[in-house]
């Protein structure tokens, strides 16, 4: 194996790995403290958790409501999600990977079932980039950064299929430096970006509603803060 | 269905026309202000983590564009939701996120301008605040919190609409204290007229009694009922009168109007102050509020946030009525109601709140032929004047051909004769609409039917 392969699959990765964890530890932890210290300011501290968690599972697997709105867009979406879960934490070869550098890996899914994941992320990621760049409503949301994501998640994809395939006509050494390090890449900017939600999620709709629960005096006080003590008129 | 205007949207226009021209010169360094007021405001209040958590989570895919009916009705990219929302988390990112402005000072991003604040204060009028996005929102971001955050900060910068910052001056610092500047005498001269008129229709004497001590419900209806819905306050009167519960009519305060709900978080709190004060004045149990949307959700939301340790259960007449109904207190004619009825739900109580079967179970009682108007509850479609639109004159025509036009869609499909709102801004939006679309159809509160069926 050439010297850069063994970076990639060794260092490299460990790193990655270490980075992305601890970002979105770091995430959860910074984000939990505010909700909790949101409710502690909160004049009223009752909150339907019961049905913050149901609403929270409900969008987890959203097979109802899909249809419901901008169907193809949110099908390509969620294709999308569960080709990247499924294929990136249940191919043999990712999990080789994980058990040479941390010594434990998990059950491997068949490749076969993998390849038609890949194919229907592949088909997701297309159209949600076509989405963004041909409807209107789409490209006036989108920002570079929406982009930028797409077409790593679209390059990962891409050598990985091809990787595996008996006709690629690629350089198998050189597509697999380019997957790695675009995986790598995609791994180290999910904790600035909004790949985030991949763990922030859970804590959405439960800060929403904390949010709606407004400290006692905030008016008050933001008006002594820009007015001073003698606060101001209507 | 007949449109008077062959074009859909109106144009965009500058905000100006419709904040008091009083505070225009002071507005030339409105940028500067509104970081101002972000700024304390994020200190003070709840939103700062939350915004923080939707800067970092935001996917914009744009499923709430087609559950927004601005969107639907304009199709102008600017008025799809995230596209609203994403102005006020660019803020907070170049101003208040480290990371953000760690990444600002990198790419050498412009600063916040005049032109950006004109936008910010258009759009977040142009949405009614009725979270109907957010019901379709995978991550679950609720960009009516957004347009409220938004509004409260535009407004203590300066910028709100006059509609509404001149109703609540009267309401907190005028003469009358309340927002349709009804004095006292007037209001009790008008409560004397209401008891006769009852009585002339029911031939009993229905007592509206004003500041009696120790009742259980002290009654807070949108006060703008005093003026322009008699029969919605005579239902009222005639249900709790059947109900046979105790209640009240405080003299010292007697609104149930919020507008800060739609803009200002300092008023919204010392209107609920107030409503909580006169409560206790009259030894009063709990808070009853009339039919009125905003109203009832402010009540109910914040006067356990606001009421400063006095806390008191606030109550919605329709549950209330509701519930006596199905005690068999009150009787209902049934059939009473021959014509094809509908109902629309008020965003504040339905989507936001918890008032959806019980005036569908009320009005079945006694209506003939009920019909809902698709979709409902908590997918309605607002009314077109939520979020304190309907008090602005100088956007009737966005309202009417742009925030109203499903709406009147919707209420030319139900095939409705009369169609019954326990909301006073609601009313006054869907009469505007009926008369401008020709629909021909009758606008009334859940409790003009009620005086219609009741059985004293």
């Amino acid at each position: 194996m050439p010297t850069w392969m063994t970076l990639a699959k060794g260092p490299a990765f460990l790193f990655a790995l270490t980075f992305v964890i601890l970002g979105l530890l770091r995430l959860i932890f910074l984000t939990t403290w505010d909700i909790v210290s949101a409710i502690r300011r909160a004049g009223d501290r009752r909150l339907p958790y019961r049905q913050i968690a149901l609403q929270t599972i409900l969008w987890l697997l959203p097979f109802n409501r899909l249809h419901r709105n901008r169907a193809g867009y949110s099908i390509a979406s969620f294709s999308l999600h569960i080709g990247i879960l499924v294929v990136s934490l249940f191919l043999r070869n990712h999990l080789d990977i994980l058990e040479a550098n941390i010594g434990f890996s998990w059950i491997a899914i068949a490749k076969p079932i993998l390849d038609v994941l890949t194919l229907i992320g592949i088909l997701g990621i297309s159209a949600l980039l076509l989405y963004r760049l041909y409807v209107i409503g789409s490209r006036q949301l989108s920002k570079a950064v929406d982009y930028l994501l797409l077409l790593i998640l679209l390059n990962i994809f891409l050598s990985g299929f091809l990787a595996g395939r008996p006709w690629n006509p690629i350089p198998y050494d050189g597509l697999m430096l380019f997957h790695t390090v675009n995986g790598m890449v995609l791994a180290m900017l999910a904790p600035f970006t909004k790949i985030a939600h991949c763990v922030l999620f859970p804590l959405i709709r439960l800060g929403t509603e904390v949010a709606w629960h407004f400290t006692p005096m905030g008016g008050s006080e933001t008006v002594k803060t820009l007015h001073g003590p003698q606060g101001r008129k209507i | 269905m007949t449109t008077p205007s062959n074009t859909t949207s109106t144009p965009r226009q500058p905000y100006f026309y419709h904040i008091e021209s009083s505070a225009i010169p002071e507005l030339n360094n409105r940028a500067e202000k509104f970081l101002a007021a972000f700024a304390a405001i994020l200190q003070h209040s709840n939103y700062r983590f939350l915004i923080e958590l939707y800067a970092k989570t935001s996917a914009k895919c744009g499923r709430c564009a087609e559950s927004c009916q601005i969107y639907q009705a304009s199709r102008d990219p600017h008025d799809i939701p995230c596209y609203r929302t994403s102005l006020l988390l660019d803020v907070y990112r170049q101003y208040y996120s480290d990371d953000g402005k760690r990444f600002s000072r990198l790419v050498s991003e412009d600063p916040l301008s005049n032109e950006k604040i004109d936008e910010m204060a258009e759009l977040f009028y142009r949405c009614t605040a009725c979270r109907r996005c957010t019901i379709e929102c995978p991550m679950g971001i609720d960009h009516g919190l957004i347009a409220h955050l938004g509004r409260y900060v535009l407004s203590e910068a300066g910028i709100a609409p006059k509609g509404l910052v001149v109703s609540v001056r009267e309401q907190l610092e005028g003469a009358t204290g309340n927002t349709s500047a009804i004095p006292l005498p007037a209001l009790l001269d008008n409560i004397e007229f209401l008891q006769e008129e009852l009585q002339d229709i029911t031939g009993k004497l229905v007592n509206f009694p004003v500041d009696q001590e120790g009742s259980e419900y002290i009654f807070f209806p949108a006060v703008s009922d005093y003026l322009m819905e008699a029969d919605t306050l005579m239902g009222n009167a005639a249900a709790l009168q059947a109900a046979g519960v105790s209640w009240t009519i405080g003299s010292k305060y007697f609104d149930g109007i919020n507008y800060g709900l739609f803009y200002n978080d300092w008023a919204l709190e010392r209107i609920i102050q107030k409503l909580v004060e006169e409560a206790h004045r009259l030894q009063a149990k709990k808070i009853l509020i009339g039919e009125c949307g905003h109203a009832a959700r402010s009540a109910r939301q914040f006067v356990p946030t606001f009421a400063n340790g006095r806390e008191l259960p606030v109550v919605s007449i329709l549950e209330l009525t509701q519930q006596a109904a199905q005690q068999g207190k009150l009787r209902l004619k049934k059939d009473a109601i021959t014509e094809r009825v509908t109902y629309h739900d008020p965003c504040n109580i339905a989507r936001s709140g918890w008032i959806i079967n019980q005036p569908r179970q009320l009005l079945r009682s006694f209506v003939e032929d009920f019909v809902e108007m698709r979709p409902g509850g908590r997918e309605n479609y607002c009314c077109g004047g939520g979020g304190g639109l309907v008090s602005l004159d100088e956007i009737y025509e966005f309202r009417m051909n742009v925030a109203g036009k499903v709406k009147a869609e919707q209420i030319k499909a139900s095939g409705a004769q009369i169609v019954a709102t326990p909301c006073a801004n609601c009313k006054k939006q869907l009469r505007e609409l009926v008369d401008y679309y020709k629909l021909p159809v009758q606008i009334v509160g859940v409790h003009d039917l009620v005086l219609r069926a009741i059985d004293l």
